[in-house]
Parts: structure tokens; sequence; C-alpha cells
């Protein structure tokens, strides 16, 4: 019972937030997703990158295994999937970002902000800017077919995670006033995000499920098979050794969606990947978490 | 869009979150909002006679010399002034405040009494249930208490920011006679919470909030409803400016004040 009340804390406001932005865009009522995506990305993640390494002291050497081994879990995620869609014989530019970059922002952060608090979170947030630094470079580079940093330097939370990491390192403490207020302007990027991913969901078009449907088993347990054997690998234990995990697990990201929409590489097929691995996920994220939580 | 997000989701449920997490007592919750409404009454009975003086429309100006931003700029600064305790209670006033300054608001500008959009105000019933589980002693489910924790977190940031779009798209047509009005919202409010508080013998945290709270800028609130009715919109921003502006001088101050006493 304390196990299910304690499942229910972490799973439920993520799928009720979601629910929420679902039933709004199901009302027809507008959602501006431009005016969300830069409250979110471009004000409230910058802010809550800073408000929470300013908060939690993280151990720079423990921050960077877990950037180290975010990035490796990353890079061999890509690598094998990219070589399973070589044997099914898909495209690449289509199905590899999707494959590979999960929903670590507005699905990650809450899930590990109510397991673990906000140490949880400040963890959560390394894996984050990894997968977004990664997003923008590479996965934009296999949609796009071609490589740009543009976009990755005109995006304040690589900016942010670059300043909170040296204050960190400095030893530095910043200004009750700067605190406060990024503390303040963070707190909208985690609901925003979640009513805007119910939203996008609501609003997919979707074609044919069966690939969808083992394409996104092969994910989920692709990401759960080598967080836990990269955890093994870089030795990390409790909280960091769990964010990774369920980091690993989380569903297709709907970014991959908009990058498939805008490059024209098959957007409804990365729909469905989207919908049903977040599906999926409604029944694997409890159980990993009753997992995790309770040991082993 | 994002004030219907804020006004159906964030809002209530940062009053449900705060109220249920802090264990405010009944008594010092109802004594805010009682005393407060005191405060608003002594200001409509002095606006109006001011208003008459100044041979100014009642039905345009009052609210806005009653009203203040209770909500997207006195809920942060009780925060910061006073942490959570203070939020709660800054809370009981901004459930008061919202709820007369739309009733009367709309009254006032249209004429007749306006019950069936205060009633279906979300804020009220969420209220209702928070002070149902203070009542009874019991905590809400972890689930709803998270899930109203992280809506709620989005509703300060997101009004203030709001508060400084409506002040930029705000048409202004006069400021003169404004600044005598807006003077004194900020001035009479002051006054207000501080010989209420004396009165009522309020000290600490709920003195601090009832006097910030009485002297904050005029309300956007009153210039959305001005516009509505065409009830000389321009002038009606003339005051939620120069009041805004205005406290930017006397903030300050007034914190001072409330977190260092007078002497």
């Amino acid at each position: 019972m304390a196990l299910f009340s304690q499942l229910s804390s972490i799973v439920l406001p993520v799928f009720i937030c979601a629910f929420i932005g679902f039933l709004w865009t199901k009302n027809e009522q507008p959602f501006d997703t431009d005016l969300v995506s830069i409250l979110v990305y471009k004000i409230s993640v910058p802010c809550l990158i800073i408000a929470t390494f300013s908060k939690v002291k993280l151990d720079p050497e423990a921050l960077g295994t877990l950037g180290l081994a975010s990035t490796v879990l990353l890079a061999s995620g890509g690598l094998v999937s990219a070589v399973f869609l070589r044997l099914m014989g898909l495209r690449f530019s289509s199905y590899l970002p999707a494959m590979t970059f999960s929903l670590a922002g507005s699905m990650g952060l809450p899930v590990c902000l109510f397991a673990f608090g906000p140490e949880g979170l400040a963890q959560a947030l390394v894996f984050f800017t990894v997968t977004s630094i990664g997003t923008f470079t590479v996965g934009a580079a296999i949609s796009a077919g071609r490589m740009s940093l543009d976009k990755l330097i005109r995006e304040p939370s690589i900016w942010a995670a670059a300043l909170a990491l040296w204050f960190l390192w400095a030893d530095w403490t910043l200004p009750e006033w700067v605190v406060n207020t990024t503390w303040l302007l963070g707190g909208i990027a985690i609901p925003l995000q979640l009513f805007s991913l119910g939203s996008s969901l609501g609003e997919l078009r979707v074609s044919s499920l069966s690939r969808a449907i083992w394409l996104s088993i092969i994910k989920l347990s692709l990401g759960f098979f080598l967080g836990v054997g990269i955890a093994e690998i870089f030795g990390l234990t409790g909280v960091s050794r769990s964010v990774l995990i369920l980091q690993a697990v989380m569903p297709v990201a709907v970014s991959n969606y908009m990058f498939a929409l805008i490059y024209r590489r098959e957007p409804a097929e990365v729909a469905g990947m989207v919908l049903i691995s977040t599906a999926i996920t409604a029944i694997t994220l409890p159980a990993l978490l009753a997992w995790l939580l309770t040991g082993n | 869009m994002i004030g219907g997000l804020v006004v159906n989701f964030g809002v209530p449920c940062l009053i449900f979150s705060t109220l249920t997490r802090l264990k405010v007592s009944l008594a010092d919750f109802g004594a805010a909002a009682g005393v407060f409404s005191i405060a608003v009454l002594a200001n409509i009975i002095v606006s109006m006679i001011i208003l008459r003086l100044m041979k100014r429309d009642v039905g345009t100006f009052l609210p806005g010399t009653v009203f203040a931003n209770n909500g997207n700029m006195g809920l942060p600064l009780c925060l910061f002034a006073f942490g959570p305790e203070g939020l709660a209670l800054g809370i009981s006033i901004f459930v008061v405040s919202a709820t007369a300054n739309f009733l009367l608001g709309v009254s006032f500008a249209s004429g007749k009494m306006s019950l069936r959009e205060t009633l279906t105000a979300p804020h009220l019933y969420v209220v209702i249930a928070a002070l149902g589980f203070l009542f009874a002693g019991i905590d809400p489910p972890r689930w709803l208490s998270n899930t109203t924790h992280i809506i709620g977190g989005m509703s300060i940031p997101l009004m203030l920011l709001a508060l400084g779009v409506s002040l930029a798209r705000l048409k202004v047509s006069s400021v003169g006679q404004s600044l005598i009005l807006a003077a004194f919202r900020i001035g009479f409010g002051f006054g207000a919470g501080l010989v209420l508080s004396w009165l009522f013998g309020l000290e600490g945290t709920a003195r601090g909030v009832l006097i910030l709270q009485c002297a904050m800028p005029s309300a956007v609130l009153n210039y959305i409803i001005a516009a509505r009715f065409d009830k000389e919109p321009g002038e009606v921003a003339g005051l939620v400016i120069s009041s805004t502006v205005l406290s930017l001088v006397t903030l300050p101050a007034l914190l001072f004040v409330v977190i260092h006493g007078l002497n």
C-alpha cells in the first residue's frame, strides 16, 4: 500500500498534467505551441537549471561522471539502433532520432523530481542537457541531412548549464535575487511541458501502428539494458543510477515528431512511435519505479 | 490561452497546494480575509467621497481605486517577504479580493450584479476543498498534492509575465489626474492596512501581509473590465500604469516597514 501510494505520487501527476493538455486541445481551446515553447525552452528551463544547481550542491566530479555516462548511453543507443534499423531496412533519417532521443524533459524531469526530490531533479537535468545537445546537433543533422551548430548556440539552456557548471566548479554562490527569480520562472517549465505533451499527443496523425509497436518495444527495452549496463560500468549507485536508468527508459520524445514534420521524414510513423511508447510507459514506468525504489 | 491555463488550472492548484501544505490555522486564514474585507469596505466609502469631490464618474474609477493587484504582484511579494506562511495568508486575501473585484467591478461597470460568473470561478470551490482537508485534519493524497504543487508553481511567474505584457499593451489617455487617484490607491491602502492591523491586534506575518496586500497598485483586471464595458478604458489604464509605476518607489519603503516595523 505504501509502495502503491508512492508510485501514484510519482506517476499520476505526470499523466494528469498531460491529460489536462490533451483535454484542452480536444475541447478546441487554442494551444499556442510556439508561445509555450518560447516560455519553456528560452525562459523557464534555463532558469530551472540555474535555480536547481544553486540549491542542490552536487559534487562536480560526480556530475562529470553522470554527464559522461549520459553521453555514452545516448551514443551507444544510437549505434545499436542504427544496426537494428539497417537490418530491418528502415531509413535512418526517419527513425534513428526517435529511437535515440527520449522524453528526458517533460516526463523525465518530473518523474525524477517526485521519486528522488531536488537531488533527483538536478541529476535528471544533467541527462536532459546532454539529450538537448544531442537533439539539436546530431538529431537535427540526421533529420535535416546536415549538421548545424547555430541552433545549439542559440539555445539558452546550454548557456545556463555552462554557467551553472562554472559556479559549481568555482564554488560561487549566486545572489539571492537571482536564485529567487530563476526559481520562480523555473516553475513554469514542468507543468507547461506536460500540458504541451498532452496537447501534441492529442494532435498526432498516426499511421501503421504495428511497426510503431515493435519499434517502441525495442527502444524501451534497449534503453533499459543500456541504462543498467552503463550505470554498472561507470560505477553509478543510488540516485544517479536510478536517474540514468529512468531517463534511458523514457518514451520517444515529441521533438522527434516536430523534426520529422519539418523535414518531411514520415511524421505519421514517428507520431505512432511517440504515441505507442508513451502508452507502454504508463505500464512500464510504475514497474520500473517499483523495482528501483525497493532496491532491486 | 496562457491566461486561461493560469486562471483555470494554475491559480486553483496554487491555492489548494499552498493551503493544504502549510496547515495555516482556519482562524488566521479567516482573520486575514475578514480584516481585508473591512479594508475594502472602508476603501469603497472613502473612494466614493473622493471621486464625488473630484467630479469623476464613480462607476468608472471606483474599482480602480479599490481593487489592487493582490494576485500577480501581491502573492510573490508575500512569498518572498514572509515565506510560505506569508503566501498562505496572501492567498486568503487574494481570494477575497479577486472575487470582490470581479463581482463589484463588473456590477459597477455594467450597472447590474452578475453572480453567475463569480459562482463559476474555480478558485472558490478549491478554497472550500482545501478548507475541508484542513478542517478534517487529513492530508490530501500525495499524488494530489504533487500534481497541484507543480501546476500551481507556474501561476506566479506566468501571472507576472502576463502583468508585464498587459502593462505594455495598455492604451493610456491621461496621466495627470490618474496620478492623484494612484497615490490615493496606494496611500489609503497603506493607511487602512496599518490602522486595521493595529485595531485587530495583528502582528508579525499577518500584519505584514495585510499592509502589503492593501498597498498594492491598481489591478489590471480593472482595465480589462473597463475595456469590456467601454467605461473610459484609457483613463483606467492611466490609473493602473501610474499606480504600478508609483509602487516601484513605494514598494521598497513599504517592504522595509512591514519587515522591520515602524520603530
